[in-house]
């Protein structure tokens, strides 16, 4: 057979499947007067364009008809393999069931990625309570006396900085400088891990620092009533993703029976439902920390018990959510 | 091999063929963007700082989500899209699509663009870029742990007419490949100068036992072989 022969043949079932993907990518917003697609003469025809297409490969046909079935197989393919993973359905998906058991699946991960931060952090917070001196060698004397200045009894609102003393423009500034954070420490376990860990132990030492050197400043009812409630969702989320980025890290270093590269990309499957699911958290923590934690009229004990709820509500929901079959 | 192209395989066991992009094209791509990145932020920051000026501080706080939405979720929203690529990418003709040809799944565009980071380091994407020339199917390290890759779309050959040339059979049965080879001849025809048409055409001389004729007869007999091949008969 001729390939000018072969294309006469089959020219109507492939002219026909083109249109019936055209019809499929473009018509999915307007529903009146539409042509309805029909499924199994789509799949029908591409399987039959399958065989053409193999046919006219193993004949050595010419290039512009190899091109012409290559493109209308691998079109035809895309929509007939597609995966949809929008709508509502899969986002209460993920909030009920996969972001918890992630959390669960990566546990190792966790608790060594909070050891990771708090290690440091009470060790550095305890030496600098102790020689306030020491807080200088983490950060240099003008954010420190800024930090000092943020808890002061006379600010208006606890934790901003003087210029910019708008709840609303810190809940913009905590959203783009933490989920920033966040990411940073997840992509930085593509260097074996040891970027997620320099980032983690880095974060602890700060907060470490801030917090032993506003305590021993006599600050430390302002500073702890500030953060604690927001801590249960922005500290649990940057150790989630430090968490999944040491996955990715030892995804590399140890890939066990797999190959380095298939070792990561399961890793990278499994690690970025945490990532997802610590990206809300940061919203959260970012809304608490703007408009709650900052508000000084909030009667501390008040403070404190929505803090309490806080924190069993995140360690709850991410030990508990989920372990029941769906 | 020097080629680099994957080729991705599907259930019905037909090979699709993936054209990798290279550094330069994605550099190019990447360029385009960061420009198109600039000016969108320029433009905000105008409408924004009007917005501020009648809002206060909820203008500025939506002015650093945009920032922040902007710079991570820009390559996501894009690469999520029926076109499946970035402006930058899609005026470079390539597409991001997942390791067997499919389209991108948001958990994968969502990977590739978190990881840049890690591309990014040490300095200006060193990584991104060290990676995409030591690997022959040009990805970088998000591509690698997202499993994606980014493509050059399909450009289709052109239909060899040439419908002035008299179809002639060959004299003897050729092998698929040099019937393929005389056919491919053929579409490149108008693209070729007519010396170097000649030259080609005279390697193909002995399909016909022609080699005695002289060039532009050689060359006529070739093509038309080519069209009696196609399927075209006197």
């Amino acid at each position: 057979m001729t390939p000018l022969h072969f294309e006469e043949l089959y020219q109507a079932e492939w002219q026909e499947l083109d249109a019936q993907v055209k019809l499929i990518l473009a018509g999915r917003n307007d529903s009146h007067d539409r042509v309805p697609i029909q499924g199994e003469r789509v799949a029908a025809l591409y399987r039959r364009a399958c065989e053409h297409f193999a046919l006219a490969r193993a004949r050595s046909y010419p290039r512009y008809l190899l091109d012409r079935l290559e493109k209308l197989t691998s079109d035809a393919h895309q929509v007939i393999y597609q995966r949809r993973e929008f709508g509502i359905h899969r986002i209460r998906q993920a909030v009920l069931y996969d972001f918890p058991r992630a959390v669960r699946a990566h546990a190792a991960y966790v608790w060594l990625s909070a050891a990771l931060f708090f290690v440091p952090a009470v060790l550095v917070g305890w030496l600098v309570y102790k020689n306030p001196d020491l807080v200088l060698s983490v950060v240099d004397a003008n954010t420190a006396a800024e930090f000092e200045e943020m808890y002061s009894d006379a600010a208006d609102s606890i934790g901003s900085r003087r210029d910019v003393n708008s709840d609303w423009v810190m809940f913009g500034y905590y959203i783009l400088n933490n989920v920033g954070v966040a990411f940073q420490c997840f992509a930085g376990g593509l260097v074996f891990g040891i970027g997620s860990i320099v980032f983690i132990v880095l974060n602890g030492v700060l907060g470490g620092a801030v917090a032993g050197y506003l305590t021993e400043r006599g600050l430390g009812e302002t500073f702890w009533s500030f953060v604690v409630t927001h801590a249960a969702f922005e500290l649990t989320a940057i150790i989630l993703a430090g968490a999944a980025g040491l996955r990715l890290g030892h995804a590399l270093v140890a890939p066990g029976r797999n190959t380095r590269l298939q070792s990561l990309v399961n890793a990278a499957r499994e690690s970025i439902v945490i990532v997802y699911g610590l990206t809300v958290m940061l919203f959260i923590a970012a809304a608490i920390e703007g408009f709650w934690s900052s508000a000084r009229w909030m009667p501390l004990t008040m403070k404190y018990t929505v803090a309490a709820l806080c924190w069993i509500g995140v360690l709850a929901y991410l030990s508990l959510q989920g372990r029941r079959a769906r | 091999m020097l080629d680099s192209s994957v080729a991705a395989e599907t259930p019905e066991g037909i090979l699709l063929e993936l054209r990798p992009a290279g550094l330069s094209a994605r550099f190019c791509a990447f360029f385009i963007d960061e420009l198109i990145k600039w000016a969108i932020t320029y433009a905000a920051a105008f409408v924004f700082g009007i917005l501020a000026s009648v809002l206060g501080g909820m203008g500025v706080a939506f002015w650093f989500i945009f920032v922040f939405v902007l710079n991570w979720f820009y390559p996501v929203a894009f690469e999520l899209g029926r076109a499946g690529a970035t402006p930058g990418k899609r005026a470079m003709g390539l597409k991001v699509v997942m390791d067997n040809g499919l389209p991108i799944t948001p958990a994968a565009s969502l990977t590739r663009n978190l990881l840049r980071v890690a591309d990014f380091l040490p300095f200006l994407y060193a990584s991104a870029a060290v990676s995409m020339l030591l690997r022959a199917d040009a990805k970088r390290l998000g591509d690698i742990a997202a499993a994606t890759l980014v493509v050059h779309q399909r450009r289709t050959a052109p239909k060899a007419t040439l419908d002035m040339v008299v179809p002639l059979s060959p004299v003897r049965p050729l092998a698929p490949r040099d019937q393929s080879a005389v056919i491919a001849l053929a579409a490149r025809a108008p693209t070729l100068t007519i010396e170097r048409l000649n030259e080609l055409a005279a390697l193909a001389a002995p399909i016909q036992g022609d080699e005695s004729r002289p060039e532009a007869d050689v060359t006529r007999r070739v093509l038309g072989v080519a069209q009696w091949l196609l399927g075209r008969r006197a």
